[in-house]
């Protein structure tokens, strides 16, 4: 395997250098869930400071499989997530995921679902927050093949810049072969809603804090009924705090 | 308690108010009717401080307090309420972790103790109670999914929860069938009508007046308020319509 | 070169009916000058010197051919393209060259039944086909008459505008192609831009002084008629402080073309408070329904918003050519100034097309909007390739984007590949995609109304192509429609 670039699709955000010194990489993890059998993982990528993680996993879903995803970026200077894919007939992937980063880090979440059977469905929410001067990606495909009717995938990925230098950037791809599908994307990048912030600052919030509560409702819903949920929202609200 | 003297607000470019004066006394209620356009939203939001409404020149003293130096959650710690035409739906956030925060951070800035999570939910169910609310409401995201005579219900529970000295309720009456508004009204009469509270009520309609009756009613047009009376004017403005009396 | 042209003559007209799908073949009599076959130096000196071009033309073209020679094809889009051999084929050469028919039964029979769905009157059809003497009768049809065309010419002369060949812009303007040639579009740009500039044959120039509101809608289509523009077209159009242009491109019946390979430029340039709304409806020979055959077109499109205010309008209509490699973008410098890209792309039987756009703010409160619409029918594939990129310094900058996806068949694919790339706080970007199919339902609703089934596929297509249609001038919106249909037929049921 050689090092990849920034041509690289997959890495052209990546920060090559930090990726350079843990190369060659382990075998991604490899996870499987048999048919009709239901999972659950969650996973926080918290290097210390300055270091470089690189999480890769290799999932498959057999007919009927259902897998529950969760993720939360927010250590390391450079910090990555990658998730291959590959769902079975009438399988059910969801992942839901966290990007929260400040000073110089560059977090990223990289996720290619394919969806090479019939019926089967998947469901990405990804939330970043980023201050200061780091960078948050996702770079998020959905591959639907020839003859994989009636899937149903929504991606969607929503981020907010709290510092002047921070970047968010986001690839929501659809490459899709099959005509009875429902596919869905929505990327949104943007600031807190103006008149959501004064409405709660007419309540009596600080706008320090109004920010502050808008910013964890924002992230808050990607963990509901996750495993792990109180660790997941807890180690969130705790960077949050850092960022605002 | 608030004193409105030659108010001139401008969003962008554009001059709404243009020379509004007004002043309302403890233990009054006010109502202010006007066509579409008058400018009535903009006086609430320039009340309550809303970023945009930039004022041109002129004066509002709130409780011996200048407003307009005040930022917003500020004026709401000072005790002013504004009741929105159009509340905010906030997902994600909770109604009860909302009004708490912002009640204790009133009460911080006020120099009082925090309400513990026990006795903030017994204020809350009193309020929602009285209003009729579920309590499942209170712990749902912010107005998000509620009917426009639930979002107007919920802002009389939180301006129950909040307990201001002054509330400016804009178009409160809006959206709501014939049960609501009764209980709307008797929730503002309940919260509001007492000898150290006022209450600016902001409408297009007669309707809401017959539940909250106003010791005045003023006529707004064009940016400024054009007529003052008792509530017989409410009356003949329902009768004779705006063109004439603005005239 | 008098005596290269007589021996490589019929070499080049044999090449020129290889590449050709259509069965015209040649009278032998044509007499064409014509570069030696392939790309060298001496190519872009003849072609430069066949224009009569000043020095510095000549030599920024062989800069751009030095240039060209150390890149590579790019090799990203979602294509699946043959390797071309550039030296098999000729630039400056007979391949271009319209065949005068004698009558309207030489013509592709496929071709008249295209025309004459699209409603296109008899003597306007011969025209596009290239039929003998029917030129000036055409111009009327399109215009009245002759003297409508010149009371055009004039009109636009007293307005001060400019519209010019670019090859008479060259020699005429110098000082005002010079200033904006390549600026908006660099020869290094990209592998076909580059191409472009060293070998581009001809193309537009127009010019809109400052204030001016152009008093008619510029086209390709009149002027088209009267000099062959190339294989390598290149337009310029530069809108002056003010001023306003709309400017139309294409033409919504398949124009008889020899040339495989098209790799246009066309630059924008808009300034302070001006707007450029550029439309093109696209329909080139898409290949037959085996995909043999068709054009490839490479097009590097872009405009620059540079004064404040400016603002730019992309909308076209891709229904032709079996490649399709295109992105009508807008550099957005200019604070508030205004980028559109409204895009409806069909593809059908083994065409490909790549297309979208780039939106690139780096001006204050500037925004955009992108409403993309792509067809896949039979074995081909569409895919929506684009760029929002907010520079740090760019504040209150907005993007909304909407890429819908309608596929007929299982048999075809739909791509979308959007990339959001934004560093400025105070950003809005906003990014929709949605993919549907025509349901059995509203088929069947259509057709129980009355509607065959043809009809019923082009109505629900027209419907869900909308907002981008609305978008074209009437004349064109009115043709485009019928279109979306013919390049559809036979893809359902």
């Amino acid at each position: 395997m050689t090092l990849p670039t920034r041509r690289d699709e997959a890495w052209r955000y990546a920060d090559i250098d930090a990726v350079a010194r843990l190369w060659p990489l382990a075998a991604p993890t490899r996870i499987n869930v048999a048919a009709g059998d239901a999972a659950a993982r969650h996973l926080i990528v918290d290097a210390a400071q300055g270091a470089t993680e690189i999480r890769q996993f290799a999932i498959n879903l057999d007919k009927g499989a259902k897998f529950d995803f969760h993720v939360l970026a927010l250590g390391g200077a450079y910090g990555r997530i990658e998730l291959d894919v590959i769902l079975h007939e009438g399988a059910d992937f969801n992942l839901g995921g966290v990007i929260l980063g400040n000073d110089d880090q560059i977090l990223e979440i990289v996720t290619t679902v394919n969806h090479v059977e019939p019926g089967a469905t998947s469901n990405q929410t990804i939330r970043a927050v980023m201050a200061d001067k780091a960078t948050g990606t996702y770079l998020g495909k959905v591959a639907v093949a020839r003859g994989a009717q009636h899937t149903d995938s929504v991606q969607s990925f929503k981020a907010m810049l709290l510092g002047r230098a921070a970047t968010a950037n986001a690839k929501p791809e659809l490459e899709i072969y099959a005509d009875d599908v429902k596919c869905a994307h929505g990327a949104a990048i943007g600031e807190l809603d103006a008149m959501g912030l004064f409405y709660l600052e007419s309540r009596g919030l600080t706008p320090a804090d109004a920010k502050r509560l808008m910013l964890q409702a924002f992230v808050a819903g990607v963990f509901d009924g996750a495993e792990a949920e109180e660790a997941l929202q807890a180690a969130a609200l705790a960077k949050l705090g850092e960022l605002v | 308690m608030l004193n409105i003297n030659n108010l001139h607000t401008a969003i962008g470019d554009k001059e709404i108010l243009k020379g509004l004066s007004l002043k309302i006394n403890a233990g009054e209620i006010h109502a202010i009717m006007g066509p579409n356009g008058a400018g009535k939203s903009t006086l609430t939001y320039t009340l309550g401080g809303r970023p945009g409404y930039e004022v041109t020149s002129g004066a509002v003293e709130f409780d011996g307090q200048d407003l307009l130096a005040l930022a917003p959650h500020e004026r709401a710690a000072a005790g002013l309420f504004l009741g929105f035409q159009y509340p905010v739906e906030i997902p994600g956030v909770s109604n009860v972790q909302f009004l708490r925060e912002a009640l204790n951070a009133q009460r911080k800035l006020r120099g009082e103790a925090p309400l513990s999570g026990g006795e903030f939910l017994k204020v809350a169910r009193a309020q929602a109670d009285a209003m009729g609310m579920n309590m499942d409401m209170l712990k749902r995201p912010v107005n998000v999914g509620f009917s426009g005579g639930e979002k107007k219900r919920n802002e009389m529970v939180q301006m129950g929860i909040l307990d201001p000295k002054l509330a400016i309720l804009d178009e409160t009456d809006s959206g709501l069938d014939i049960d609501a508004l009764r209980v709307v009204g008797e929730g503002i009469n309940r919260v509001m009508r007492k000898p150290d509270k006022a209450v600016l009520l902001i409408t297009h309609y007669q309707r809401l007046l017959d539940y909250v009756q106003p010791d005045f009613v003023h006529v707004l047009a064009a940016g400024r308020i054009v007529k003052s009376g008792g509530p017989e004017l409410a009356l003949e403005l329902e009768r004779e319509g705006y063109a004439e009396i603005a005239a | 070169m008098t005596n290269i042209a007589d021996t490589k003559n019929a070499e080049a007209l044999a090449a020129a009916n290889k590449v050709s799908d259509y069965e015209w073949g040649f009278s032998s009599d044509i007499e064409q000058e014509f570069a030696p076959k392939g790309l060298s130096e001496d190519t872009v000196r003849f072609i430069s010197a066949k224009k009569n071009e000043p020095e510095w033309m000549l030599d920024w073209r062989l800069k751009a051919y030095r240039y060209w020679l150390t890149m590579e094809t790019p090799h990203w889009a979602k294509l699946n393209i043959p390797p071309i051999d550039y030296q098999d084929a000729y630039y400056y050469a007979a391949p271009k060259a319209k065949k005068q028919l004698g009558s309207l039964d030489e013509v592709d029979p496929e071709i008249l039944r295209v025309y004459e769905k699209l409603g296109i009157p008899l003597e306007e059809q011969k025209m596009l086909a290239g039929v003998e003497g029917a030129r000036k009768v055409a111009v009327d049809a399109v215009f009245d008459s002759v003297s409508v065309a010149t009371t055009f010419r004039k009109e636009l002369e007293e307005a001060g505008v400019i519209f010019r060949s670019i090859s008479e812009a060259i020699r005429e303007y110098p000082e005002q192609v010079k200033k904006w040639l390549g600026k908006v579009v660099p020869m290094h740009d990209n592998y076909f831009a580059a191409l472009n500039c060293a070998v581009f044959s001809d193309g537009t120039f127009v010019y809109i002084p400052e204030g001016v509101r152009c008093p008619m809608e510029l086209s390709t289509y009149f002027r088209i008629n009267a000099e062959n523009t190339g294989q390598f077209e290149r337009t310029l159009i530069v809108a002056d402080k003010g001023s306003y242009v709309s400017y139309l491109e294409g033409c919504t019946a398949p124009m008889r073309d020899e040339n495989q390979l098209h790799a246009a430029v066309v630059e924008l340039v808009i300034l302070d408070d001006a707007e450029i709304k550029y439309s093109t409806v696209q329909n080139w020979y898409p290949g037959d329904a085996e995909g043999k055959g068709g054009i490839y077109n490479f097009v590097t499109k872009r405009a620059l918003c540079q004064g404040k205010n400016s603002k730019v309008s992309w909308t076209q209509v891709e229904t032709g050519s079996a490649v399709t490699w295109k992105y009508p973008s807008c550099v957005l410098n200019g604070e508030n100034s205004v980028g559109e890209f409204y895009s409806v792309a069909v593809t059908n039987n083994h065409q490909q097309a790549d297309t979208g756009t780039k939106m690139i703010h780096n001006g204050k409160n500037s925004r955009s909007t992108i409403v993309s619409k792509g067809i896949s029918a039979g074995k081909s594939n569409g895919t929506y390739r684009g760029l929002v990129k907010v520079a740090a310094n760019a504040d209150g900058v907005r993007n909304f984007t909407q890429c819908d996806s309608l596929l007929l068949g299982d048999q075809c694919g739909a791509h979308t590949v959007p990339y959001i790339e934004v560093k400025n706080p105070t950003a809005q970007i906003e990014h929709e995609a949605t993919t549907s199919k025509i349901s059995d339902d509203q088929l069947f609703y259509a057709m129980q109304r009355g509607l065959d089934q043809e009809s019923a596929v082009a109505l629900i297509v027209n419907g869900f192509a909308k907002e981008v249609l609305q978008q074209l001038p009437m004349e064109f919106a009115v043709e485009a429609q019928k279109l979306l249909g013919i390049s559809l037929e036979g893809s359902v049921g």
